[in-house]
């Protein structure tokens, strides 16, 4: 018995890990990329308009680029995940009259998708507080700011932000349980299973201790990078 | 030979002038001190001959050639820009040695980044890396540092990163070096460390811009002095003419305010 509950679980969890996995391979590229559309400083008004007055200065300050990244960070962050789950999977599907992605790959668009926006939130935090005066050396010494950014601010970066992540992915594991709404045959999907058709308890504690490992796996991953970036003390 | 030649250079901030008409020429080999109250635009002076700031008026002529005309029409793209930076080095006040390097890879990033984008970079990869590695234990060593090669920035002193920052300045040869205020972050008993080194540099015949409230070095140190007060060059000369003999009494002011400061 409990080896058949740990092979149906395992199956579950390797499709948790597929979304798992791939929420963070699009969504961290993803997030930087929405990191810098809200840092966008494109003003095309700055100069244009002369005018004086209020609504004028606003307008030359206005920056259309990130604006439309923030409401959309906005809009992603401020709807349920699940929500979103059922828009991009049936919605999709609906407009266009028949199933898009099939179900795993829904789930890890939208996973991707709405990791990305508070990602990008963690990133951006992290480029901000990296000091102007790394960025003013690195241009002096004729670097180009794709240098820069690779050369000298990503490490300290990722530094800065690495505690803010690790929570961001430990909660990423126990999120993709969510994409059983949309009919993805995760591990919650299988312990539930259990419950319903044999009316056994147990197998659905067995799935906590697949995350429990997990997540104590990440636990240690994460102390592991952390120590090792320990020797970048930031001036 | 005039090496570098600044004319009616102005900069503006939301319509305050923090740099207004200044000119100035240096020869090669000289050193300018420029010294002012805080807030009299020196800073954004160096910014601008560094590109961190654009100039709205001017031109920057180096070595006869015209490397920024705030009139022409074309305007100036990234790389242009990039690569007239490099006539120039900047020392910050503050040093922004990079933290996750150690001194030596300090100095020799950018020149390796340098290199990297030259066509023949593949061919003689080895040669140039140990080539540049070599320029940088040489600046490092003549600067005094050579025991602290691999040593993390947080693990230095102030005045040692300083002298870092100065060595990474060198290192890409720039034609003038500039500094912000080299000594002002440090303690006093660092400061005499990094003052001896841009004394050996101007021993060197290094041309050099040196933003200063050190008076005595200024004086000791320097060619040619630059007194500015509110964004404009208010007087320039040689040191005796700016610090001992001005009958202005703007500096007079302001060199009694330096010294009661110093006497404190």
């Amino acid at each position: 018995m409990l080896l058949d509950v740990t092979k149906n679980l395992l199956e579950g969890f390797a499709v948790s890990c597929q979304i798992f996995g791939g929420t963070l391979v699009f969504g961290i590229p993803l997030g930087l990329l929405v990191a810098f559309g809200s840092m966008n400083r494109w003003a095309p008004f700055k100069r244009t308009v002369k005018a004086e007055g209020r609504f004028a200065s606003v307008l030359r300050s206005f920056k259309p680029i990130a604006f439309i990244v923030r409401v959309f960070i906005w809009i992603i962050r401020g709807t349920p995940l699940l929500l979103q789950l059922i828009v991009i999977f049936f919605g999709a599907a609906i407009l266009i009259g028949h199933a898009v992605f099939d179900r795993v790959t829904a789930a890890i668009v939208t996973f991707s998708i709405n990791y990305a926006c508070y990602f990008a939130v963690i990133f951006r935090g992290g480029i901000e507080a990296v000091p102007k005066g790394q960025f003013e050396a690195g241009l002096v010494l004729g670097m180009t700011r794709a240098q820069i950014f690779t050369k000298v601010t990503l490490l300290q970066l990722i530094k800065r932000i690495m505690p803010a992540m690790s929570n961001e992915i430990i909660t990423l594991v126990k999120d993709t349980a969510l994409a059983r709404i949309i009919g993805v045959t995760e591990i919650i999907y299988y312990g539930y299973r259990y419950v319903t058709a044999q009316a056994l308890i147990w197998p659905l504690f067995y799935t906590g201790v697949f995350f429990l490992a997990f997540v104590g796996a990440l636990t240690l991953l994460f102390a592991y990078i952390e120590r090792k970036l320990d020797y970048i003390k930031i001036l | 030979m005039k090496i570098l030649e600044v004319v009616g250079l102005g900069k503006k901030f939301d319509g305050f002038e923090a740099v207004k008409d200044v000119s100035f020429s240096l020869e090669s080999g000289e050193v300018l001190a420029v010294i002012g109250a805080s807030g009299s635009g020196k800073t954004t002076l160096l910014r601008c001959l560094n590109f961190l700031e654009t100039p709205e008026s001017g031109k920057i002529i180096v070595k006869g050639k015209t490397i920024f005309d705030a009139e022409s029409q074309t305007g100036y793209s990234d790389s242009q820009i990039r690569k007239n930076r490099l006539h120039f080095g900047l020392v910050f006040q503050s040093f922004n040695l990079f933290p996750q390097y150690t001194a030596l890879k300090n100095v020799t990033l950018a020149c390796e980044l340098l290199a990297r984008s030259e066509p023949g970079f593949k061919m003689d990869k080895v040669e140039i890396l140990a080539g540049i590695e070599g320029n940088a234990r040489e600046i490092l060593d003549s600067v005094g540092l050579s025991d602290r090669l691999n040593h993390y920035p947080h693990q230095l002193s102030g005045g040692q990163q300083q002298r870092v920052a100065i060595a990474r300045a060198l290192a890409l040869h720039p034609d003038i070096l500039c500094f912000d205020e080299p000594t002002s972050a440090l303690d006093p008993e660092l400061t005499g460390e990094v003052l001896k080194v841009i004394r050996s540099l101007a021993a060197k015949q290094t041309t050099m811009i040196i933003v200063t409230h050190e008076m005595s070095f200024a004086s000791g140190i320097s060619d040619k002095v630059i007194f500015m007060d509110e964004g404009a060059a208010l007087a320039q000369g040689s040191p005796k003419e700016i610090l001992c003999d001005s009958s202005n009494a703007r500096i007079q002011a302001f060199l009694r305010k330096i010294d009661v400061a110093d006497g404190e």
